[in-house]
């Protein structure tokens, strides 16, 4: 039996030497015949090392499991792997995605397979309270020491720093890119022949009064929006009340002290369901980039969205910043950097600890936050990275990150309350998206934390 | 050399071996030596010493019988489904009496019906008539419409093309064919298709009502509550009942003509012929049918995946939705677990009367 096991892993390397071999060729031989034989020692050393499962006998292969499929977000992971190969050619990177779900899918997968104590090398997740469900557990190691050297310690501002540990202290995630949450961008042309001007809106209440006047003055929608899926409702929810509150409230309550602030989140809702009046007529029956789509062509003026919008502006044609589209913070929301942020981090029972622990160093780096976030359309969240490859509009919101009074997490994106709870408000806002009842949105948003 | 080992197992039979191993030195010099050997060496093996012309035919008659010959063909496909269908249940029911959450393995130390309890206890939580729903009382009732209504309305739809289908039109096939089709496709296409028709703003449906001057009856198709279930079910008979009409028309098509023609003689009316002679004799079909259309509806997943992602809202939600969110959204597997068992118990409960019912027949 353990012969014959023998004999077929060794059969499979043989054939995973061939592949490798093949591939090596096939890229224009970018390394050489030693290169491969060093592969070969490198990989019983680390079976050695970890050796718990079978499945690790390339000790030195990094599995990363990420739900970045799509245009950009794709083009922004090769990117990144592209460099980490540059930089440490001794590790060969499986790409293993696991679209689809906004995360959930990534979930599934991630899930079984740590309760099978066979998990990846490292897997994307939203740093922050979304880590809760892996802490309690238990399953996700202590990376203070051999990946967060000083030199990161410092290049990390506070807020993020706080969300890549867990509750006591132990850092256990490497955020990798930031977006920023609270954006009203705008369609240029229509805002001008309604005669609104972004700048000089103030508060949600004076946005409810310019898509008021655009809503008379132009044939388009005043605001894009999506109520298909409940996230986008719950983050626009967020800023609202931010814009409205202020963040202080705001961080009251999404630490739990709903009934505390019943005021502030009950005109919240109202203004979220006021709002409403002004969304496109088919926001129930569109996805988010159809919605960001009408801004595009004009049959729309304003949309509330994350900076991941920008992208899908600068893949149209003839549609350029300042000139044809712009943005401003969300009304009422100066000084706030509302952050979605996305990190990797290193599961127990890890298959290649070392490699892992490369990575995540790589994604911590200076140079490999610079090779992510222009691609993807994000910041980085060291600020020591160099401006040079972002263009105006990330240089635009890098400086406002940099001079940004608070960084507040998000609950649509996980990073400000844990699973359970955000689930609770998931399910209150998923009945606020149909019936648009304040009282009962409310009711439900008590119990939810 | 054999009845040197046996001496030596069983020294209390010494002397027997030894008169048998005479009987054998003997019988080795006739002809049919090596058959009496056989038969010999098998009565040992069954332990027996005298009687040996009994013996051996028992053996065969075990393995003659019908049971052991029929066991290659049932046995490993009872295994399989044993181990994979019925284990897989026994052991999602064992997860549901505990109580594990989070990312370790299950403790199975205490079992309890408290998973049950919560989601019963949640389901008339705030009356069941009045409300606040909480999400299990949306869940199970839209679950239970939709097992219903669902496969009724695709029974019925299917039935009646099977019937128009099977009255000798022309071109018979492609319109079979065309029924079928949608059933071949994907839920993730259908799923947008559907969305695309029943946009409110460019959608076909609203197009159409307002084409035909009935702007007024324009809805928000898949955005109001009061029509996102009833719109999901629509598109999910529109896709099935090609499956019913398959199935309605191979039992139509088992009907002799004979009975047409002698309820035709008897002067039944067309409608008559139908309800009284050919419908009743299609409760195999639908049986069949139903039990298949009910799984499809569970399987509504996927398209209200597609749609809403995993909060399809109170109006649309699902039993095996709001499993996967409690599973996978927030490991907690013995209530997810919990909440499949209900839906297992569900299905269960409107398909068994029936099959009892066709088995009390004897047409199962």
């Amino acid at each position: 039996m353990t012969n014959d096991t023998n004999s077929s892993l060794t059969r499979r390397r043989y054939i995973k030497a061939g592949g490798a071999a093949g591939a090596t060729i096939a890229i224009a031989g970018c390394l050489g015949g030693g290169d491969g034989d060093s592969d070969g020692e490198e990989t019983t050393t680390a079976s050695d090392d970890g050796g718990t499962t079978q499945s690790d006998d390339g000790g030195q292969e990094l599995e990363i499991v990420h739900w970045w499929t799509a245009g950009g977000e794709k083009d922004a992971l090769n990117a990144l792997i592209e460099g980490f190969e540059q930089e440490y050619p001794d590790v060969d990177v499986t790409n293993n995605p696991a679209p689809g779900g906004a995360g959930s899918a990534l979930d599934t997968e991630i899930q079984s397979r740590i309760i099978n104590e066979n998990p990846p090398s490292t897997f994307q997740i939203w740093p922050g309270k979304a880590l809760n469900t892996y802490l309690e557990s238990d399953v996700l190691v202590d990376i203070g020491d051999s990946v967060w050297d000083d030199g990161m310690r410092d290049a990390y501002l506070d807020g993020v720093k706080d969300m890549s540990q867990s509750a006591d202290g132990e850092f256990v995630a490497v955020p990798l890119n930031i977006h920023r949450l609270n954006n009203l961008f705008y369609n240029v042309s229509v805002l001008e022949d309604a005669g609104v001007d972004p700048a000089s809106l103030d508060s949600p209440s004076a946005l409810l009064d310019a898509m008021e006047t655009i809503d008379a003055e132009t044939d388009a929608a005043p605001m894009a929006h999506q109520t298909q899926a409940v996230w986008s409702t719950l983050q626009m929810w967020e800023d609202v009340l931010i814009g409205h509150a202020g963040v202080d409230t705001y961080q009251d309550v999404i630490a739990g002290n709903v009934a505390d602030n019943e005021t502030a989140v009950r005109e919240s809702l109202q203004l979220v369901a006021d709002f409403r009046e002004y969304f496109n007529e088919d926001a129930g029956s569109v996805a988010w980039d159809e919605a960001n789509g009408k801004v595009i062509q004009g049959n729309a003026a304003f949309i509330h969205q994350g900076d991941w919008a920008a992208g899908q502006y600068g893949a149209a044609e003839d549609f350029e910043y300042d000139s044809d589209w712009g943005n401003v913070a969300f009304p009422g929301t100066d000084g706030v950097y509302h952050v979605v942020a996305d990190s990797f981090v290193m599961p127990t029972s890890n298959p290649s600890p070392e490699a892992t622990e490369k990575w995540l160093s790589y994604c911590g780096s200076v140079d490999g936050q610079e090779r992510f976030n222009p691609v993807k359309g994000s910041i980085p969240p060291r600020t020591d990275v160099p401006n040079d490859e972002f263009g105006p509009f990330l240089t635009a919101q890098r400086e406002d990150f940099d001079t940004s009074d608070a960084q507040p997490p998000t609950i649509a994106h996980g990073t400000g309350v844990t699973p359970q709870v955000k689930s609770n408000v998931e399910a209150a806002f998923s009945a606020f998206v149909g019936n648009w009842n304040v009282d009962a949105a409310y009711d439900e948003l008590t119990n939810a934390f | 050399m054999r009845s040197r080992i046996l001496r030596v197992l069983r020294p209390g039979e010494h002397a027997d071996a030894e008169s048998e191993q005479q009987v054998r030195t003997d019988g080795g010099t006739s002809a049919d030596g090596p058959q009496h050997d056989t038969s010999d060496s098998d009565a040992r093996a069954d332990g027996g010493v005298t009687g040996t012309a009994e013996q051996p035919s028992r053996t065969r008659r075990w393995l003659d019988s019908e049971f052991v010959k029929s066991l290659p063909f049932w046995l490993p496909a009872t295994l399989l489904v044993g181990l994979f269908v019925y284990g897989a249940i026994g052991w999602n029911f064992v997860i549901s009496l505990t109580d594990w959450t989070g990312l370790r393995q299950p403790t199975y130390d205490s079992f309890d019906f408290e998973m049950y309890e919560v989601f019963f206890r949640n389901v008339g939580k705030g009356g069941l008539l009045s409300g606040p729903h909480t999400q299990e009382y949306w869940a199970l009732r839209n679950t239970f419409v939709l097992l219903i209504v669902f496969t009724v309305a695709a029974l019925v739809v299917g039935l009646l093309l099977a019937i128009l289908v099977d009255r000798d039109i022309r071109y018979e096939n492609t319109f079979r064919t065309i029924y079928l089709l949608p059933m071949s496709l994907s839920f993730v296409v259908t799923a947008i298709f559907w969305a695309w028709m029943y946009n409110p703003e460019t959608g076909m449906i609203n197009e159409t009502l307002r084409l035909v001057g009935l702007g007024s009856l324009t809805q928000q198709w898949i955005s109001d509550p009061q029509f996102k279930l009833f719109a999901v079910m629509f598109a999910l008979v529109w896709q099935f009942s090609g499956y019913a009409m398959v199935v309605y028309l191979a039992g139509l098509r088992a009907i002799p003509t004979d009975q047409y023609e002698a309820a035709k003689v008897d002067g039944a009316s067309l409608v008559k012929m139908y309800w009284r002679v050919i419908i009743p004799q299609l409760r195999a079909s639908t049986t069949s049918a139903a039990v298949v259309l009910m799984v499809f509806a569970l399987k509504a997943f996927d398209f209200l995946f597609v749609l809403f992602g995993t909060r399809p809202g109170p109006s649309a939600d699902i039993l095996a939705m709001m499993m996967y969110r409690e599973s996978f959204g927030i490991t907690n597997w013995a209530y997810g677990s919990a909440i499949a068992m209900v839906l297992f118990a569900l299905a269960l409960g409107v398909i068994a009367p029936y099959l009892y019912v066709q088995f009390k027949r004897g047409e199962l």
